[in-house]
């Protein structure tokens, strides 16, 4: 088998967390932080330390702003979190695919 | 092993991303506040004798646009309430969803109060297909049965347009019963449904 796709895996999304909250990003223009919190399951701090370190890859954005006096945080994937996800899960079909083909 | 492996996570990804772009605020306080609005345009209809097609599309027009309205805020307040944005893509999508159909209906109710068409039977029905094919639409982008709920009209339109068009003659109840039905007890039954079994699902 070829090991070469497992080892292209960018470490920063592979893990559990991370690679959660990327692929909700991915299927939306931006989310709020309770609606990332609410659907993952995830406490507050778990959450936030991870949108720190997939924003300190350059793969999500934050932005705050103020709703009817609330503030409000959204994220959203950078152009650089579109590309290393769509990289990510090409890697895994290609991975996928070739053990079928074993 | 590995392969389980990559393959498990791409379902994951595809899982996520599904649920990401499915609205999923609680729909329990809208159906019913839908459900009693229609109940009670249904005895208002009735009771004040609203018979001619022009009050009685006057009467459910105006009712469509209060349960759009009202809709729209409690689906704000709930927003507010979660700290989260109100106009968000799965809403979007929802609201697009719905338009045609719904727009199709109302057009169809005032070109039949324009042209003189006497039959409220036939547009009660007409209307109830068009709002099925708008919540079957909206339910690509929602949860909880919301498709099966709109074939449930469209099943329902269809059965009473051919029922009406051979025995047209011989009905006698007044539309505001079947409107007073169809749009009032048939939400509220699933807004009792949805009440009893959404658990705190509350975010678009």
């Amino acid at each position: 088998m070829n090991p070469e796709p497992f080892l292209q895996l960018d470490r920063v999304i592979h893990e559990k967390g991370r690679l959660a909250i990327m692929s909700m990003l991915a299927a939306s223009p931006e989310l709020s932080f309770t609606e990332l919190r609410d659907t993952l399951a995830m406490t507050d701090g778990n959450l936030t330390t991870h949108i720190r370190t997939l924003q300190e890859a350059g793969y999500v954005s934050v932005a705050k702003t103020y709703q009817n006096n609330r503030s409000l945080t959204t994220c959203a994937l950078t152009a650089a979190g579109h590309r290393a996800f769509a990289g990510y899960v090409s890697l895994l079909e290609q991975i996928v695919q070739q053990n079928k083909g074993k | 092993m590995q392969d389980d492996w990559a393959a498990e996570h791409l379902q994951t990804i595809r899982t996520l991303m599904e649920r990401s772009a499915v609205y999923r605020r609680a729909l329990a306080p809208i159906t019913l506040f839908v459900g009693s609005l229609g109940v009670l345009t249904a005895a208002a209809g009735l009771v004040f004798h609203l018979d001619s097609l022009r009050a009685f599309g006057g009467l459910w027009l105006a009712a469509a646009v209060m349960a759009v309205v009202g809709a729209f805020l409690i689906a704000r307040r709930q927003a507010i309430k979660q700290g989260e944005p109100f106009w968000s893509p799965p809403t979007r999508r929802v609201a697009q969803a719905l338009a045609p159909s719904l727009t199709a209906g109302v057009c169809l109710g005032l070109a039949f109060v324009l042209a003189g068409v006497t039959n409220k039977f036939a547009l009660a029905f007409s209307w109830l297909l068009f709002y099925g094919c708008a919540l079957h639409a909206a339910g690509f982008f929602m949860p909880r049965g919301v498709k099966l709920f709109g074939w449930i009209y469209i099943g329902l339109a269809c059965g009473c347009l051919f029922i009406f068009a051979i025995a047209r003659s011989e009905i006698e109840i007044s539309a505001h019963w079947f409107m007073g039905f169809f749009f009032g007890v048939l939400h509220l039954a699933y807004g009792v449904y949805l009440y009893l079994t959404e658990k705190g699902k509350n975010a678009a």
